[in-house]
């Protein structure tokens, strides 16, 4: 068998091992993707009786939404500093940090081991399930929106709502390839958790701070969810994207390295 | 035709405290080589490296020719590896791993898994959270020897097993071994390895300290003189003698008789010609068992 062959056959083993996981996930967050289309109508109405009635004061704080919210942009501050990409990008750190780490814990990872596999085969076969898992849930919380839109009648069209969770996939798996890496050189999962799960919480908290507060956005550069942009109007960052997975790539490689180089222990 | 293992001073180090240290082995193919020590000794470590899970501080490993670092692929691909620890995700089936690992190994079935499975009586279809011990040790066999290698190398194979499975397994080593394959395994358990190896490596504290056949260690070593004499007689005359140690008196089992226990280190001539003096009722030669040898061996080397 080839060595690409043996990475699919890690990969299909994993998401065979975890379907169950995945498709709660997805259909969770398809739910909550769809809860928030069902309610645009009411929210969309509420706001703007609240804008009609706002003092004056308030007008320049809404012309932002160019005077009323359209689905794009409620569903689109959903996608970029809402549940999802948090809750997603926590599931791809938890897969990462038990990808090696978890697994040599668990004492799982020398029974694998035993077989003609390369470590950075089980590192590829890693981030490819990681990679193929998000893409599936995030093809579910497509689905169940568009079907939510379709039913509650809202004009959603279908290519910005892929957009946006095309754009989530990138900065998720920027997040679990960092857990994969110090799964790959530290040996304890916990650590593999708690390293990458503060950056996020600490970019993710950034980002959602500086659209209330002047004095934090020259900070919001730092935080990947501030570079997602808002794809579901039309802006897709394709450069943010392009770096998110090549940042990908590269993580990859160091856990690639990282395990290469050492011990395995039970 | 080449060792199935050789090592070369292979040395591993964790720190400044010592895995392995110069580790000089070599296990010819086609035989049962057991490798035994205390816990602690640097038999896992020895394996570990075998397996290249461990790289080593100094010197190298072959196995069947092969590197076991630079052609680390090709070394698992022949062969089958039964870690000391092991985990076993709770959900899957012991059938389901198999075939996981059989794809990895680009197997169209499940190999020798149904025989080896009937064998040792083990259900590969219940979860394996649901399997005890000693059902959980089965899995780990089979999954070592399913793909018919051609060298085993097993870390405690029979822990947890009970002793009717212990003879199956161990009987499926002999098999292994008539059919030219090479078994390598460490234990602590001394009496499987008497009852299969045909060498034995004993390890202390990080070192080689004895390689022999299994006969020649068990025959060398120590073996016990229990003699009962008629009458009383001067203790002195067995002390004296080269070789004999350990010499102990006792009374009885009748009522004048005097029965004589002895270490003899050397040969047994010296003792019999000087018990020919007396009125023998009774000699019994008792050999040692592989654990009295590695006691020996392991209380000889205490500083």
């Amino acid at each position: 068998m080839t060595g690409a062959g043996q990475v699919w056959v890690l990969v299909a083993h994993e998401i065979r091992r975890r379907w169950r996981s995945l498709l709660i996930w997805g259909v969770a967050l398809g739910a909550l993707g769809a809860l928030y289309v069902a309610l645009y109508p009411t929210m969309s109405r509420y706001i703007e009786d609240y804008m009609e009635n706002a003092p004056g004061g308030m007008e320049q704080y809404f012309e932002e939404f160019g005077g009323s919210m359209t689905v794009e942009q409620w569903l689109g501050s959903e996608f970029r500093v809402g549940i999802a990409p948090i809750a997603l990008s926590f599931l791809l750190i938890i897969m990462g940090a038990r990808a090696i780490a978890g697994n040599e814990e668990r004492k799982t990872l020398d029974l694998l081991l035993s077989n003609p596999l390369r470590r950075s085969q089980v590192v590829a076969g890693s981030l490819g399930a990681m990679a193929l898992s998000l893409a599936g849930i995030l093809v579910i919380i497509c689905i169940l929106t568009y079907i939510a839109a379709l039913i509650a009648g809202v004009d959603l069209g279908p290519g910005g709502l892929a957009a946006a969770l095309v754009a989530l996939w990138p900065l998720c798996l920027v997040f679990g390839a960092l857990a994969l890496l110090m799964s790959a050189w530290v040996r304890r999962a916990a650590i593999a958790i708690a390293v990458p799960g503060v950056i996020m919480v600490v970019m993710y908290v950034v980002e959602s701070l500086a659209e209330a507060i002047e004095a934090v956005r020259p900070y919001r550069l730092i935080s990947l969810f501030h570079h997602l942009g808002r794809p579901m109007e039309g802006d897709f960052p394709w450069t943010a994207v392009l770096l998110m997975l090549a940042g990908t790539c590269v993580l990859g490689a160091a856990a690639l390295a990282a395990f290469a180089r050492r011990d395995v222990y039970t | 035709m080449s060792s199935a293992i050789l090592t070369e001073a292979l040395t591993k180090r964790y720190g400044r405290r010592p895995g392995i240290e110069n580790l000089d082995l070599e296990v010819l193919p086609g035989e049962i080589f057991g490798f035994i020590g205390p816990n602690g000794a640097g038999k896992s470590t020895t394996i570990r490296l075998l397996l290249d899970l461990l790289h080593p501080s100094s010197g190298r490993a072959m196995l069947l020719g092969l590197d076991a670092h630079r052609d680390s692929v090709a070394v698992r691909r022949a062969v089958g590896y039964l870690p000391g620890e092991f985990g076993l995700d709770p959900r899957m089936t012991g059938r389901q791993l198999l075939q996981h690992f059989g794809r990895l190994r680009g197997m169209d079935d499940l190999g020798a898994a149904p025989d080896l499975a009937g064998r040792l009586d083990l259900d590969l279809d219940l979860p394996m959270g649901r399997l005890s011990r000693g059902n959980r040790q089965k899995i780990g066999l089979v999954q070592a020897m399913f793909h018919r290698p051609p060298l085993l190398i097993l870390d405690e194979p029979t822990t947890g097993l009970d002793p009717l499975v212990q003879d199956t397994f161990l009987q499926a080593l002999r098999e292994a071994r008539d059919e030219g394959r090479t078994v390598f395994l460490s234990s602590h358990i001394l009496s499987e390895v008497e009852r299969v190896c045909d060498r034995v490596a004993i390890v202390r504290s990080a070192h080689l300290a004895a390689l022999e056949t299994t006969g020649s260690l068990l025959e060398k070593r120590r073996k016990r003189m229990v003699m009962v004499f008629a009458a009383p007689i001067d203790a002195a005359v067995f002390t004296r003698l080269p070789g004999v140690g350990d010499v102990g008196f006792q009374a009885g089992p009748g009522e004048r008789q005097i029965t004589v226990t002895l270490r003899i280190d050397d040969g047994v001539d010296g003792v019999i010609k000087t018990a020919a003096q007396y009125t023998l009722l009774d000699l019994r030669v008792e050999h040692p068992s592989l654990d009295e040898v590695f006691l020996g061996y392991y209380e000889e080397e205490q500083p």
